[in-house]
């Protein structure tokens, strides 16, 4: 068995303690099998006079070039031939341009799957107890190739449904946001007994407890309901609420307190399942690595300084994501946390390069909404 | 909030004031006479004379500490208000005309009056610009109904509250509404009851405006420019080092804020030279101003690295968050902003080929003092599109009298009528 496979079938139990040993030669292996059969790839290492021969130990991995998120949404960089692929996702730019495209193999896809259902498992999110689902994203259609759109239409299959409901609809104009019909929904089916679990972009799911606790409706969700957070705020950054703010939000509307809240995070270039734990840290599993990078040199930095989030993994043969670099900026916390888990867990600050700006110069606006990258 | 005939409404008043507005606006023209140029100026003065008075420190100063700047700029800004500045403006640009009742022959007078009412869609780039566009538009005895940008942090209605409380005539001239772009239905109101919507902003606040703007009412559009210097080997390193302090100082995110330098050569070797002089001095400034915010550091950093994956590895020169690219193509284009400039070539030959495609956008081009054929490239410049001509440095200078993108306000605010004597 290939070291990659090996590493994606990391035991329940092990899953947040981390071996780095594997995880350097899964990571070897990988570079190694992208530079075989990837043409571009292998230009842009030569390019950057990197092989995967000077990949020694773990410490040699933050030498592999990051590939920035801003280079897949400008290149096609699938390593294999197309009949090889099972699933092509993209990722959930705002404007429909500007997108990552992501190819996924079968054998990426069953790494994934043992990834996903380990975590889910070792957070008890699987029940054989039927729930109803309130998807603050999209309604599934065959148009759609988001990643979001997929994994959180995954996310309902964690336990037998009784109904399906998305705050952005599929209409014969296209998507159109709804909140409404899910607030009317969440006063229907907290009166039942069939436990809910939402899932989705947190500023929809906020926008939504703001408008109902404006209302003034207080719901007390049945029991065993659960609220899951994932996507990021995206272009809502500026409505970005702290943890705890949106955690009381949920309390005063929902009545589902913060032990109930679960929050993931992952990206359609590093398709990785980040869960937090009780205290809401997203702590490193053993399938990926993160490195935060100086702003300014890009060089490594210590755990508890800022910097660019580098994330790896070997999980994908189709697709060179082992080392990408994305525009937001994070901490990595190595101080112990009271959970009990060993792996360090990393803090997402935010996006880069989103300020308040105020600009005349012609062009700049697009430049920095990233509309022209 | 909402500023109507000098009192402060809250927004839940909006439409039960709009329903009113026009026949307020109808009554004024109809029953006052035309504003004199003099009255807006004494007002404006007062409050000029108050803000370098510190009365108003307790707002600037933590607006000026936000945009990172010294008082004297607010100095220099408030100094367009003053009564030296405005009278300069009305003398440069209503000339004999400012002087009212003219003769056109024997038979026939001349003289200006307003538009009648003015719709001000201003822009949030500058804090002190739409209470501006509104002092521009009373200058010549218009109405002026003005809609405050997103995220406007209450400066603009202070000012012009502030303004009436001086000369209490104004109270029929100024009307502040706080509408959301996305009420369009609204903007649209305001803008039929108007002879003319004056739209700041990029293209995008451009085009709205061209979508709902009444077909018998003009659009006057001032909108976003690009600028950028130009140099030859005789640039000095204390030009070089003006350069670079007006860039960090205003992040390039103004429409006078160099985007980057064009050469007079065609050869390589001294973009790379030039670059490799700039870059020790553009670090050194970016230091000293401390004025580079950490994501967008973080920001460029990705975009330079991204473009050495995409090969272009010999031509980027970084240090301490300041960047340099080298481009081997002669386009006019932004820079990566906060401050990152590229170097071009551009021979004195090819000015106006290159340049004149970008129409209406040029702005300000600076340029070293011992530039050779000096005269004949800042001719050429001109008739490429640039309108200010400034030293290295420069690029920002606020000077009263000058003129707007190339044009004259307040030309643009009135109508010239003829009448028999």
């Amino acid at each position: 068995m290939s070291k990659m496979s090996s590493l994606f079938r990391t035991r329940k139990k092990k899953i947040y303690s981390l071996d780095d040993n594997l995880f350097y030669l899964a990571m070897k292996e990988n570079c190694l099998s992208h530079y075989k059969h990837n043409k571009d790839y292998k230009a842009l290492l030569d390019r950057m006079n990197f092989s995967p021969d000077d990949i020694h130990s773990y410490d040699d991995l933050e030498k592999i070039p990051p590939i920035p998120t801003l280079y897949f949404k400008h290149h096609n960089l699938l390593s294999l031939k197309n009949s090889r692929y099972w699933v092509k996702a993209t990722s959930s730019g705002t404007s429909g341009k500007n997108v990552s495209l992501i190819g996924l193999t079968l054998t990426d896809l069953l790494r994934g799957w043992g990834m996903v259902r380990r975590v889910f498992s070792y957070h008890h999110l699987w029940s054989i107890r039927p729930h109803r689902y309130i998807v603050f994203g999209y309604e599934p259609h065959k148009g759609n190739d988001k990643a979001i759109a997929k994994t959180a239409h995954g996310f309902t299959f964690l336990s037998p449904s009784l109904s399906k409901d998305y705050a952005i609809r599929w209409t014969k104009d296209g998507y159109k946001v709804d909140l409404d019909n899910l607030e009317a929904k969440l006063i229907k089916y907290s009166r039942g007994k069939t436990p809910i679990r939402t899932l989705g972009f947190p500023a929809y799911t906020y926008f939504l407890l703001e408008q109902m606790k404006a209302k003034g409706i207080k719901l007390k969700l049945p029991k065993g309901s659960i609220i899951s957070l994932g996507g990021g705020w995206k272009s809502f950054y500026k409505e970005k609420v702290d943890k705890q703010v949106f955690y009381d939000l949920v309390y005063e509307v929902l009545g589902i307190d913060d032990k109930h809240i679960f929050e993931f995070f992952g990206a359609v270039e590093h398709p990785i399942l980040y869960t937090d734990c009780r205290n809401h840290h997203f702590h490193i599993p053993n399938y990926a690595r993160i490195i935060i990078r100086d702003v300014e040199t890009l060089k490594p930095v210590k755990p508890g300084q800022v910097g660019l989030i580098n994330l790896l993994t070997p999980i994908s043969v189709g697709t060179p994501i082992l080392s990408i670099m994305t525009d937001d900026l994070g901490i990595l916390h190595e101080k112990s946390c009271p959970c009990g888990e060993k792996s360090m867990y990393l803090e997402i600050l935010g996006r880069s390069g989103i300020e308040d700006i105020k600009t005349c110069a012609a062009g700049a606006e697009e430049l920095l909404k990233g509309d022209k990258s | 909030m909402i500023l109507y005939k000098g009192e402060i409404y809250p927004n839940e008043k909006q439409a039960e004031l709009i329903s009113s507005l026009e026949e307020d606006m109808y009554l004024t023209l109809q029953n006052k006479e035309t504003l004199s140029y003099l009255t807006v100026i004494n007002a404006c003065d007062k409050l000029y004379q108050r803000v370098i008075n510190h009365e108003f420190d307790d707002i600037a100063l933590p607006l000026l500490k936000a945009l990172n700047m010294p008082y004297s700029s607010l100095e220099r800004y408030a100094k367009v208000f003053s009564r030296e500045g405005l009278l300069k403006k009305i003398d440069i640009e209503l000339g004999d005309l400012k002087n009212g009742v003219l003769s056109l022959d024997e038979n026939n007078n001349r003289y200006y009056e307003p538009l009648g009412i003015l719709f001000h869609i201003a822009a949030g780039n500058v804090d002190l610009l739409p209470a501006y566009s509104v002092v521009e538009g009373l200058l010549v005895g218009n109405i002026n109904i003005l809609k405050l940008p997103t995220g406007d942090n209450g400066l603009s209605i202070l000012l012009l509250k502030e303004l009436i409380k001086e000369a209490p005539v104004l109270k029929d001239y100024i009307y502040v509404f706080d509408v959301p772009s996305t009420e369009v239905e609204t903007i649209k109101q305001l803008s039929n009851m108007a002879d003319a919507t004056i739209v700041w902003g990029g293209d995008e606040a451009q085009r709205a405006a061209r979508s709902f703007v009444d077909i018998h009412s003009s659009i006057i559009s001032w909108g976003h420019k690009i600028s950028f210097s130009y140099v030859d080997n005789n640039v000095t390193d204390e030009e070089i080092e003006a350069l670079c302090a007006s860039i960090c100082l205003s992040n390039q995110l103004f429409c006078s804020s160099s985007q980057g330098i064009y050469m007079n050569t065609d050869d390589m070797e001294e973009l790379h030279n030039l670059a490799k002089r700039v870059l020790p001095i553009f670090a050194k400034v970016s230091k000293s101003m401390n004025t580079l915010p950490l994501t967008m550091k973080a920001k460029n950093s990705l975009m330079l690295y991204n473009d050495e994956l995409e090969g272009n590895l010999n031509n980027i020169y970084k240090d301490s968050g300041v960047s340099i690219v080298v481009k081997e193509d002669n386009k006019l284009e932004l820079s990566y902003l906060f401050q990152n400039i590229w170097i071009k070539a551009l021979k004195k030959e090819d000015i106006v080929n290159v340049l004149k495609p970008n129409k209406n956008l040029l702005q300000t081009v600076s340029i070293n003092k011992n530039l050779k054929d000096k005269e004949d490239i800042v001719s050429l410049l001109a008739k490429a599109g640039a309108v200010r001509i400034t030293a290295l440095g420069d690029n920002s200078r606020m000077l009263a009298g000058e003129s707007h993108d190339g044009e004259y306000a307040l030309r643009r605010y009135i109508r010239i009528v003829e009448a028999i004597k």
